[in-house]
């Protein structure tokens, strides 16, 4: 998980600095490697659908002439190895090119539909770490009673529910029969337009503007997706919390702290619970990670336009520019959540420092 | 313990604050549709060649002629308040309306429509068959279209054509008339402003485009100064809903007033409630099987004859399609000139095996069969397999998008579905029923029969030629008549069992959305009722 390593106490303040430099460097180089890896495999593989892009832009049934012009324009006629170099030197200039599917640049695409995920990923992590760790935690201290056997049965339930099935009755039981939730999207179709959009996060963008009935209706439409995704994210989190406290409370030190007489509370909070956060923070980022490419079926179900669903449909269709530009996206933001996580490491593990 | 208490009950009242949020109805003077916009692409009239695009294009813009849904081949006058034959039938003069306004406050001139004509043409891209197919190319679309003065265009056909042909052509999307003098200043590069007009609009129509964000929403707003009045509904909506039970969950709760994507279980389950009507709107092309002529058993006649026996019409027709498609052998759809109601073919699975045994393959063979994803396509290959099995035909079925494999005839199998643009049976006859050169590098593409490999029988081709030239009706119906007989008679490479529908459930308030055949379902005739 660690990318960023960590200087040698003992070495002597003079070469202190060049090290970390280096190490920075080193650091810098392995995240290029990765991201150009990533887009290589993307390409390749993209190159192995059987989609055809060119029949995703002039349909089935445009004569050889349109179809060669058309396969021409689109650059398909050059070695695939010039073609990535081609793509790669737009990159370099952050031109990620223009999706065959939208007719917009790839980069525009993204900046529209990422927020959607990221609105929706964050809420679901709240809620899933929000509830799973308590939930964790009580079944670790009470392990083997009524409390753990229920947090295991909503585990289980929260593993093996196919979430797209969960989707569908949750829309069938409150928005059919009770009338309790909207049918999906991110707001009302009659609330679009209304709000500017200035960082394409919904609540914030209403919130700003001073648009509360955009902002209630935002709020309605999202609560639904991001309880199914936050279930899921629970049930995950809730096992993981129980098996890192169930390993922390059989330590030495804790018998030590029953010894000396603290009461229940500060032995599970103060000293268990302090020393999983490292862990805890590992899952969080990566179950948060699994969730802002992962939300497709979500996504689908709830007519989300988010990454997820911007992702497939390019997959779908062989629009290589907006496959690899989500993909990129994708590996930056999970590195960047890999860096943050070890920056807040050192501030809550001084073993890590 | 505590703790998780009050997380649960921060979630309770955070669920409670925000209430009940389902809206009943969708306004009076609006529009909602759900559609699925996956296969969108851009919405330049001259560039597209999708349902759910044309039905926004045929309402951005106009075209010279309009064909109403309810008489299809009947051309009446839009842009064009009039228009002239010449008496050799190859130069068509054109009258356009004066008064007529673009979005931007521009006039509609003849030299718009020039422009336009030019556009599409010398763009060359898919829907510029509609015009090159008349002999119109980047070379000669300056002499044979040209505007006389602001208000008159000739135009003129390098052969002569049976006039309707014509006319029709200038009836499709792919024709729709564009602001010239407002685009000349949205051109870059020598591009025609094809770029602009990918997410914009620069029509007459009775609707402008607002906003649309691909994969998400398009709202359009009525055009107040539109010539044939102001349209009821200030303002549309269309959603992408992709998925089929979402969309139907909608309509029923009044959410959105018409869905067009929706799988035949869910059209049946809306017909029961009652609150909506189930349109089949009749498209001109059909759901076929493909059988490459190249693989030396498919090629043989009897093989080819045994398929047809092994397609459980009536099954289908009673439940995949019943929405989808109607039951039709004859290549000439329904409607249209020499159509026919002739249905010799049923599943027969002893008769398959007869021709098979007949054939020289009594045990029958193995083959690869590629089918298109998605409903129905899917369930008609899975139909197809099953009946092929039964008469010890194996096919390895692969669902999967392998349209590029069918064009470079890279397929022994594969069964998909046709739409064509021309109320016309030439338009279905050009590609199922031409095939000039059968070898592969002729890379006739565009032609399903070339795809197939296909050396259509000579009678046959020249038959659709003579009835495309052909001027007198009468003459042209018995042309098609006999067409429809022997490509019957024919064993064709190309299987077709049901005629493409495509159906639309709208809601009973809703009235005067009426679903076209060919993509043209405007939104300016519709109102709503209490």
């Amino acid at each position: 998980m660690s990318i960023i390593q960590t200087s040698e106490p003992s070495a002597p303040r003079k070469s202190a600095l060049p090290k970390a430099a280096g190490k920075v460097a080193t650091s810098f180089v392995v995240i290029l490697t990765t991201l150009l890896g990533l887009m290589m495999i993307t390409f390749t593989v993209g190159r192995m659908v059987p989609a055809d892009p060119v029949i995703a832009v002039i349909g089935d049934q445009a004569d050889q002439a349109t179809y060669d012009r058309v396969y021409k324009e689109m650059g398909l006629d050059r070695p695939i190895y010039v073609q990535f170099a081609g793509y790669l030197s737009d990159v370099v200039r952050l031109d990620f090119g223009q999706s065959i599917i939208t007719k917009q640049p790839v980069s525009t695409d993204l900046a529209r539909v990422f927020p959607a995920t990221i609105e929706l990923a964050t809420l679901a992590t709240i809620i899933g770490a929000g509830l799973g760790i308590p939930l964790g935690v009580i079944a670790a201290v009470r392990k083997g009673t009524w409390v753990d056997h229920v947090a295991r049965v909503v585990g289980l339930l929260g593993y093996s529910t196919p979430i797209f099935w969960l989707g569908t009755i949750v829309i069938l039981v409150f928005y059919a029969h009770l009338g309790a939730i909207p049918p999906g999207g991110r707001i009302y179709l009659y609330d679009e337009g209304i709000v500017q959009a200035r960082t394409n996060f919904i609540l914030i963008d209403a919130a700003l503007g001073g648009h509360w009935d955009v902002f209630r209706s935002a709020l309605h439409h999202i609560i639904a997706p991001a309880v199914i995704l936050g279930y899921a994210s629970m049930a995950y989190l809730s096992r993981m919390t129980r098996s890192f406290m169930l390993e922390q409370m059989r330590q030495e030190y804790i018998l030590t702290a029953r010894a000396k007489g603290l009461g229940q509370r500060p032995i599970v909070w103060r000293h268990a619970f302090r020393n999983i956060r490292v862990q805890l923070l590992t899952v969080i980022a990566l179950a948060y990670c699994g969730l802002l490419d992962g939300t497709v079926l979500i996504e689908t179900v709830f007519a989300w336009p988010g990454l997820g669903s911007y992702l497939t449909s390019a997959l779908f269709f062989a629009d290589m520019n907006a496959v690899l530009g989500s993909v990129l996206l994708i590996g930056i933001i999970s590195i960047a959540i890999n860096l943050l996580s070890d920056i807040v490491y050192r501030f809550i593990d001084p073993r890590t420092r | 313990m505590k703790m998780l208490k009050r997380a649960l009950l921060a979630c309770a009242m955070t669920a409670t604050a925000f209430g009940p949020a389902a809206i009943a109805a969708t306004p009076k003077d609006e529009l909602v549709i759900a559609i699925t916009m996956t296969t969108m692409r851009g919405l330049d009239p001259h560039e597209i060649n999708q349902l759910e695009a044309a039905e926004v294009v045929a309402n951005l813009y106009d075209r010279l002629i309009a064909l109403p849904p309810d008489n299809i081949t009947d051309p009446q006058p839009s842009l064009a308040e009039s228009w002239t034959i010449s008496e050799d039938g190859k130069t068509f003069t054109f009258k356009i309306q004066q008064g007529v306004t673009f979005h931007s406050g521009n006039p509609v001139t003849a030299h718009d429509v020039e422009w336009s004509l030019h556009r599409l043409v010398k763009l060359g891209l898919a829907p510029s068959t509609d015009l090159r197919q008349w002999g119109f190319s980047a070379k000669n679309v300056d002499e044979l279209i040209r505007a006389e003065d602001d208000h008159t265009l000739v135009l003129q056909t390098p052969e002569v054509w049976n006039p309707n042909l014509i006319l029709y052509s200038l009836a499709s999307y792919s024709t729709s008339i564009v602001d010239a003098t407002f685009l000349a200043g949205k051109e870059k590069d020598g591009d025609w402003a094809r770029n602009y007009l990918q997410t914009a609009d620069a029509g007459s129509g009775p609707y402008s485009l607002v906003t649309w964000r691909s994969n998400q929403l398009l709202i359009a707003d009525a055009f107040k100064d539109y010539w044939k009045g102001m349209p009821a509904m200030k303002r549309v909506y269309m959603g992408h809903v992709p998925e089929s039970s979402a969309q139907r969950l909608q309509i029923d709760a009044g959410d959105v007033d018409v869905a067009t994507r929706l799988s035949s279980t869910d059209l049946s389950g809306l017909e029961r409630d009652g609150k909506v009507t189930v349109q089949k709107v009749p498209g001109f092309g059909f759901y076929y099987l493909a059988l490459n002529q190249k693989d030396e058993i498919l090629s043989n006649p009897k093989v080819r004859e045994a398929f047809r026996y092994l397609i459980d019409y009536d099954g289908l027709a009673n439940s995949v399609m019943k929405y989808y498609g109607t039951k039709q052998q004859t290549i000439i759809p329904a409607g249209l000139p020499g159509a026919s109601d002739e249905m010799p073919y049923k599943l027969d699975v002893d008769k398959a095996k007869q021709l098979l045994a007949e054939a020289g393959y009594p045990d029958g063979f193995s083959k690869v069969y590629f089918a298109q994803p998605g409903t129905p396509e899917s369930e008609l290959g899975v139909s197809l397999q099953n009946s092929a099995a039964k008469a010890g035909i194996k096919l390895d079925l692969q669902i999967g998008d392998q349209i590029g494999k069918f064009r470079s005839r890279q397929f022994e199998l594969f069964s998909s579905r046709t739409g064509e643009r021309l109320p016309d049976p030439h338009a279905v006859l050009q590609s199922y029923a031409t095939n000039a050169n059968n070898a592969d590098d002729a890379k006739l593409s565009g032609l399903v029969a070339w795809r197939s490999a296909w050396d259509v029988p000579k009678d046959i081709q020249d038959m659709v030629i003579a009835a495309a030239h052909e001027t007198d009706a009468e003459k042209r119906d018995a042309l098609y008549a006999r067409i429809n007989e022997t490509y019957l008679r024919a064993s064709p490479a190309l299987v077709t069992s049901f005629q493409r529908t495509d159906p639309k459930a709208v809601r009973h308030e809703v009235k005067g959305y009426v679903g076209h055949p060919t993509w043209l379902t405007r939104w300016d005739t519709v109102t709503k009722s209490e």
